[in-house]
């Protein structure tokens, strides 16, 4: 369904809650996804679909909610499901539950974005799009016969309008696509795989790719990289001086920081004290910031937030200071924090909730580093760039941490955990590889140990954030490497030392 | 008109007088799930907060796969649309061809067998959808009566109800009713109780799982000794779950061992390779009554069954979706919802209390870090475990964090690995002896 049609429905079905006292949000989406999947040379999977919904969020006038939806977006069925929301604020409000009526200050907005795509969801047609991934992928097998390939191409579209009662109507297109190779390699009995990604708006990522082919070096480099790590000795477990790579400094930025400052939870977060962000906190060193905010183009790209309020770019720490958190309109008072649009939810059918799009860490100590075509040459000169500055520990493992497979934090005790694809250590000039083994420690330490920057931005490490068992695109990054001492709370899993 | 009667009008015109000689069809399928869902949370101790408000949601929507008459493929996601009249569903037709593509191995529809009799559905909760889900709101209420005053409580209750449409071109035409019933708390999300089955919880069954949670919860308050490296690590019956789900189920996927992408080949499978310890075997069981996997029919047209997948801890077979079973050469399997459905056995299991007596000096496992990032292939897991429980001759007696090193291969093949029933359940606590050391 188109932008303009969209708008039209919510309009109209606002106009139903005209004798109601209390306060209507309509969110209504409409979602079109192509995906393919090629494993071995042949396709998978191809697989279109449509999902397209209300949702409705109603408060009584004293402020207790109530939520319905349906996955038919016609005016009748908006209208029907306004009554349900209303009927069950209603009974929610005879349960004693909390009264939120912030959302009758939030600003009115009228906004029509345009959808910022290059290409228009089904401009290039899906045989097209198929030939092109099935070439990608063939090239991969040619080079590399012995490693077991899957390719895959996914391409999203997103339109979205969120009406409300104060004569807010706001909506926007978000347009997303993603190329990605696994490759499973095996040496001496053991399997490793590997995952790499390029993302971007739309059918371009696959034109670019076929161009430039640099998804596909890093295939193969990481490839290479994962039958190493296959027969690679395990480190003993203990606390190092370590080189982060961008996609693991997204998910300490994202995992280890972002969630702790999100208005929601302030309640249980680390960063929180009586239910309010610890603003003014030291929880870095001078030099040490990290932001959130869309970015057009970007994989977690969304202007504004599913309750209709702009989405605001936030500094959360300037200069190793606490600085703001992220709030949505429901809980960003409540937290001492003011709200900036950060609600998001992963469809019409889920509860909008206070999270990140791109979080990005930037240090302003940066060593520059010029990067290199292949793998191993950057790890290279990331050793050169350390010694050519002092930088590396004589005597002492400084541990490279490369890949990015996920993590976990508990926001309230601070404890976070990531995973790696494997480690190297730069300050033995062979570079032996290691074992990938868990990095894990206090949230606040981790970030007291950032002491530097190596190279330029890089923020399009992506991800799916499923905080309140939602899956919302989010993404970040920060220099391509970062730089941190040894702390006795942040340490590398494996053996026992 | 329903979603699944459009459907099966616009395949059947298809195969037998298309529109066009290339959108004619050789063969399809069809599920489409109508269901009707009922919430309502916790959030910071309160009820039905804005973020976890009373919520009604209500969907029509389904997959169809399609095999075209020059024997290419398409599948589909697919909902009513609002304005779903016959040119639309003609143009949705014409973009599915389009996505068409080759997959012999995928080109089959299977022919209809009898199906088991199995229950899932609870009448109670239909009434629960329909009526004004009172049950909810009595529930949420008696929680935050009974929690203790310190901690803050997340929860949430959920029930759902539809109808299952199931057709095939091969004649298989099957509609029933399915219900769900899940619940969760936690205490300052550190730990918690879950129930999750096709039937409302007992008052019983509520009753024992909040006791236990609340024994939990008051041992984490003590803080007991380190563990030592003779510590045997004891995984709660999630914690089980958790680690069969990350580490064996994706190993058993058809797909994944066709592909060589998992930790077993198929060779390792025909020979019957010993891969956990003889006491060992896991089943697929989609019969048992009211468990949230059970099921009447696959979404591809295939009858529920028992499949066993390790038999005295040897290879027997993955679970083969139809595609994986014309590759493979055999019939198609069972299937997993999840983790649901699946089950663990052991020959010598005792009940828990029985074998926490014999415990001299352990650590019981809740809850890891991380656990999604670890390698399924190989197995190896490096995982941290804050806010376990310490065990010290056969008692628990205080919180412990600790971290695990190890590899769930290892632990599921090891003859000092053991297993303890939970009555409250599916999965067991699993006693195993590994790499552990404080955090």
């Amino acid at each position: 369904m188109e932008q303009k049609d969209i708008k039209a429905l919510v309009l109209s079905v606002l106009g139903e809650t005209r004798g109601f006292d209390g306060y209507v949000i309509v969110r209504a989406q409409s979602r079109r996804e192509w995906s393919m999947r090629i494993s071995n040379g042949r396709f998978e999977r191809v697989s279109t679909g449509a999902d397209s919904g209300f949702g409705v969020q109603a408060f009584t006038k004293d402020g207790a909610s109530g939520f319905a939806t349906s996955d038919v977006l016609s005016e009748g069925a908006g209208q029907k499901l306004v009554q349900k929301a209303i009927q069950l604020a209603r009974r929610n409000e005879a349960i004693g539950t909390k009264l939120n009526r912030r959302i009758w200050e939030a600003p009115e907005v009228q906004a029509e974005e345009k959808n910022p795509a290059k290409k228009s969801f089904g401009e290039i047609p899906l045989v097209e799009l198929e030939e092109m991934a099935m070439t990608l992928h063939s090239r991969l097998r040619e080079v590399s016969p012995e490693v077991v390939w899957q390719t895959s191409y996914n391409q999203v579209e997103e339109v979205w309008c969120i009406g409300r009662t104060d004569g807010t109507n706001v909506s926007f297109v978000i347009p997303r696509a993603v190329v990605m190779h696994q490759g499973t390699v095996r040496d001496q009995g053991k399997a490793q795989s590997t995952l790499i990604h390029r993302s971007g708006m739309d059918a371009s990522v696959l034109f670019e790719e076929l161009e430039d082919h640099v998804l596909e070096r890093k295939a193969l480099d990481r490839a290479s990289f994962a039958k190493a790590v296959c027969g690679a000795p395990q480190l003993p477990s203990g606390h190092y001086p370590l080189i982060i790579d961008y996609g693991l400094a997204k998910g300490l930025a994202h995992e280890a920081f972002g969630h702790a400052v999100e208005s929601d939870h302030m309640n249980e977060s680390v960063l929180g004290e009586g239910g309010k962000i610890r603003k003014g906190l030291r929880v870095a060193r001078p030099g040490v910031n990290i932001i959130d905010g869309p970015l057009v183009g970007d994989w977690a790209y969304q202007p504004y937030s599913a309750n209709g309020l702009l989405r605001q770019t936030v500094t959360i720490v300037r200069d190793g200071v606490l600085e703001a958190g992220l709030g949505d309109v429901f809980s960003a008072e409540e937290a001492g924090m003011p709200a900036t649009g950060a609600g998001r939810a992963e469809s019409y059918g889920n509860v909008p909730l206070p999270r990140m799009s791109n979080i990005r860490l930037s240090v302003d100590r940066m060593l520059s580093l010029t990067p290199l075509e292949h793998l191993m040459d950057e790890v290279k000169a990331v050793r050169e760039t350390l010694l050519q500055h002092g930088e590396l520990i004589e005597g002492e493992k400084n541990l490279l941490l490369l890949g990015y497979r996920g993590g976990q934090v508990n926001p309230k005790t601070g404890d976070f955990v990531f995973q790696c694809d494997g480690i190297i250590d730069v300050a033995d000039p062979e570079l032996p590889i290691y074992q990938p083994s868990i990095f894990s420690g206090k949230i606040l330490s981790a970030l007291e140990a950032i002491r530097g920057g190596i190279g330029e931005g890089c923020y399009d490490a992506i991800g799916t954030c499923g905080k309140g068992g939602q899956s919302v695109a989010s993404s970040g990054g920060s220099h391509r490497y970062l730089l941190m001492d040894a702390d006795q709370q942040v340490s590398l899993g494996g053996q026992h030392a | 008109m329903k979603l699944v009667a459009h459907l099966e009008d616009l395949l059947y015109q298809a195969q037998h007088t298309p529109v066009k000689e290339d959108l004619r069809l050789a063969d399809w399928r069809i599920v489409v799930n109508e269901s009707e869902v009922v919430s309502l949370g916790i959030k910071d101790n309160s009820p039905g907060s804005v973020y976890t408000p009373p919520s009604y949601s209500q969907s029509e929507s389904g997959e169809i796969f399609l095999v075209w008459a020059d024997g290419k493929c398409s599948q589909a996601m697919v909902q009513l649309e609002a304005h779903d009249d016959q040119a639309y569903w003609q143009q949705e037709l014409s973009q599915w061809r389009q996505a068409s593509y080759e997959d012999p191995d995928a080109a089959h529809i299977p022919t209809p067998e009898p199906l088991p009799l199995v229950t899932v559905e609870d009448p109670e909760i239909q009434t629960i959808i329909s009526g004004d889900g009172q049950i909810l709101f009595d529930q949420v209420k008696r929680w935050l009566m009974d929690k203790p005053s310190e901690p803050k409580m997340q929860g949430s209750i959920q029930t759902a109800w539809g109808y299952r449409h199931i057709r095939t071109s091969t004649g298989l035409s099957v509609t029933y009713q399915q219900s769900q019933f899940v619940s969760w708390f936690s205490f300052d999300s550190l730990i918690g109780g879950s129930f999750a089955k096709r039937r409302l919880s007992r008052p019983e069954e509520q009753q024992k799982l909040w006791e236990r949670t609340m024994n939990l919860y008051d041992a984490l308050q003590i803080v007991a000794p380190p563990v030592g490296p003779q510590t045997q690590v004891i995984l709660a019956p999630s914690m089980t779950e958790d680690m069969l789900g990350q580490f064996i189920l994706p190993n058993f996927s058809g797909d994944r061992v066709i592909e060589k992408q998992g930790a077993f080949t198929k060779e390792d499978f025909l020979e019957n390779k010993l891969v956990f310890h003889p006491h060992f075997s896991l089943i697929i069981d989609p019969l048992c009554p009211l468990e949230l996997g059970s099921y009447l029919v696959t979404s591809e047209g295939v009858p529920a069954q028992r499949t066993v997948l390790v038999c005295d801890g040897k290879l027997q077979t993955p679970y083969l979706r139809v595609k994986d079973s014309v590759r493979w050469g055999a019939k198609p399997t069972a299937l997993p919802h999840g983790m649901s459905g699946l089950y663990l056995k052991h020959q010598a299991e005792v009940p828990w209390s029985q074998a926490l007596e014999a415990v001299e000096d352990g650590v019981l496992i809740l809850s890891v870090l991380g656990l999604h990032t670890q390698e399924a292939v190989s197995g190896s897991y490096s995982l941290s475990a804050p806010h376990s429980l310490r065990i010290l001759k056969g008692k628990i007696v205080g919180k412990t964090d600790v971290k695990l090193t190890g590899n769930f291969f290892a632990d599921m093949a090891a003859p000092t690995t053991k297993t303890a029933l939970s009555e409250l359940d599916t999965f067991p606590y699993l006693v195993i002896k590994t790499g552990v050391q404080s955090l």
